[in-house]
């Protein structure tokens, strides 16, 4: 049954067919499925299949992510609501675009796949300065800094990545977060991360939210 | 004497010149040419933008010019009172124009843009441009297509959640509103002595939509977008993204005729799909051309154009060099590219 729902709601997630995933849920859910059996059976094991996935070069399009995202998070969400209990989460983290950067599509998937496994964001929006990053950080204890650049004058700025490694350094904070850089220069150059100073990279939203799920896991444990 | 024009010409009609074109789209770098230490007092001039075009095309000896100032630019004509500047980079759009759906049905799209006052930097550096160089070196200009620009008008998260989950009517009045500031703005260039449009449209991109999608969604738009101005010196270009699973559709859907590749498309791979019914552009990835080293750089080069050149129809590109690049790089890459693509 749980395998069943999870192929047919994902077939309507790489359509891109947020109706016809909404339709799959609700048809669960009147057939006994429970909230949390949804989140924790479906939305969950379906978003891993999916990260496994791409993460193996399948060839997903922007708005298959997206979608994907998005509707995992909307989702999980009204079903949240719907819990005899609320859910442990699992960590949360912070993510922003760095200084000068005003795209939001990244982080916007990136939130949406962590949300829908547990994990809290706090997003701190768009042109935001390192010393916000480590500073909110350190307030909600978060295991990772999420930074999102689409240009490369902004993934390489002094006011960017490279800034929030030197603070998480002076304070003496290395061990306890890490930093998770994504977005359009990455892309073009693997190794740009170590260049500004990230711990890590992802090549697209999705598999950003399994790896930086995999960071609060270690800091869980 | 022969020019970047008689170069294109030849390689668009599958004849031999010295070597193969190359455009290398230097763009924020006119600054520092020029000794402006501000992109935002440099681009506030279209005397600024024509005579660094006309200077670094000296320098470089690469057969192309802009008058490309930056894409934000275009939101600009529709509105947008807020551009982010930085030192070293590209500028950002800051205030989205379009903020609700009540702002879409509102939108207003000018007459004629060529009378806009936020095109009038761009007619200046047009007309020095034609002055200058005009018929000699290709005067390119960079038009963002129809289903792409909402991106630049409400960000482009809030445009794929409009695209993929409605409303419908909503969605297609904001398309139909650019496609027509598409048509009006191509053909301000166009009479102003633009040659070479680039038709950016990442939508165009099997690495955005589904083939699925294309057809139904991008497919359509494209049509209404260049049907009253032709494909006359349009350039197919999805912002980077790969685009080789189209090509053959676009050939015989639109008939355009130059294929700008991403830096991750196959270039003999495109060659066979265009099959000799056009040109297509090898563009190298230019952010490593900041970190590559010389040889690393020869060898990208030699690369693309072993690929390209068999067959002709063939010309070298770059993406929108980044400013970082060391200026060295820029000779090595396009003195590797007169050689390799030399005939």
């Amino acid at each position: 049954m749980q395998r069943e729902i999870i192929g047919k709601y994902n077939e309507a997630v790489f359509d891109t067919d947020r109706d016809r995933a909404l339709e799959v849920i609700n048809t669960a859910i009147d057939h006994g499925i429970t909230p949390e059996e949804i989140v924790f059976d479906v939305i969950i094991p379906a978003m891993e299949s999916m990260m496994e996935s791409i993460s193996k070069d399948f060839d997903a399009n922007l708005a298959q992510h997206f979608m994907a995202a998005q509707i995992a998070s909307e989702v999980t969400e009204a079903m949240i609501a719907r819990f005899k209990t609320p859910p442990e989460s699992l960590g949360t983290i912070v993510i922003g675009t760095s200084v000068g950067d005003m795209h939001t599509l990244g982080k916007r998937i990136v939130s949406g796949c962590l949300r829908s496994m547990m994990v809290n964001v706090v997003d701190l929006g768009v042109n935001v300065k390192p010393e916000l990053f480590v500073d909110k950080a350190v307030e909600v204890g978060s295991p990772v800094i999420a930074i999102s650049s689409m240009m490369m004058h902004t993934a390489t700025s002094e006011n960017g990545c490279k800034r929030v490694r030197e603070l998480l350094r002076e304070r003496g904070l290395e061990d306890k977060i890490k930093i998770v850089v994504g977005g359009a220069p990455y892309r073009w150059d693997n190794e740009l991360y170590k260049t500004v100073g990230a711990d890590a990279w992802a090549e697209n939203g999705i598999t950003a939210g399994e790896v930086i799920k995999k960071i609060v896991m270690e800091a869980r444990s | 004497m022969i020019t970047g024009m008689d170069r294109l010409v030849a390689a668009i009609n599958g004849e031999k010149s010295d070597r193969i074109p190359v455009f290398c789209n230097l763009l924020d770098q006119g600054a520092a040419e020029l000794g402006i230490d501000s992109l935002e007092e440099y681009y506030a001039n279209g005397e600024h933008v024509a005579e660094a075009q006309l200077r670094m095309r000296e320098k470089y000896g690469h057969d192309n010019v802009w008058s490309l100032f930056y894409v934000g630019k275009e939101a600009e004509l529709l509105g947008c009172e807020k551009i982010i500047f930085s030192k070293s980079g590209p500028p950002n759009v800051e205030d989205f124009v379009i903020k609700s759906y009540d702002d879409i049905v509102n939108l207003e799209i000018p007459d004629d843009i060529s009378t806009h006052p936020g095109f009038e930097e761009n007619l200046k550096c047009l007309k020095i441009l034609k002055r200058e160089v005009g018929g000699k070196y290709p005067i390119c200009a960079y038009i963002t297509a129809g289903m792409t620009l909402p991106a630049i008008l409400m960000g482009m998260d809030k445009w794929l959640e409009l695209l993929l989950m409605g409303p419908a009517d909503i969605r297609d009045l904001l398309l139909e509103k650019c496609s027509d500031f598409f048509r009006k703005e191509i053909k301000a260039f166009r009479d102003n002595g633009a040659d070479v449009c680039v038709y950016s449209n990442p939508f165009g991109s099997t690495d955005f939509v589904s083939l699925k999608q294309f057809e139904a969604l991008s497919m359509p738009w494209m049509k209404r977008d260049i049907e009253p101005g032709g494909v006359g010196g349009l350039v197919y270009y999805c912002g980077s993204s790969r685009f080789n699973k189209v090509i053959d559709r676009v050939i015989e859907e639109l008939g355009i005729g130059v294929f700008y590749l991403s830096p991750k498309d196959d270039i003999a791979e495109a060659k066979k799909i265009i099959n000799g019914r056009g040109l297509t552009c090898g563009v190298i990835n230019d952010i490593k051309l900041v970190s590559w080293s010389r040889e690393e750089i020869r060898a990208e080069v030699k690369r693309m154009c072993d690929a390209g050149m068999p067959g002709g129809k063939f010309l070298f590109g770059t993406l929108v060099m980044p400013y970082d690049i060391p200026e060295q790089n820029i000779r090595t890459m396009l003195e590797a590219a007169y050689e390799y693509g030399s005939y």
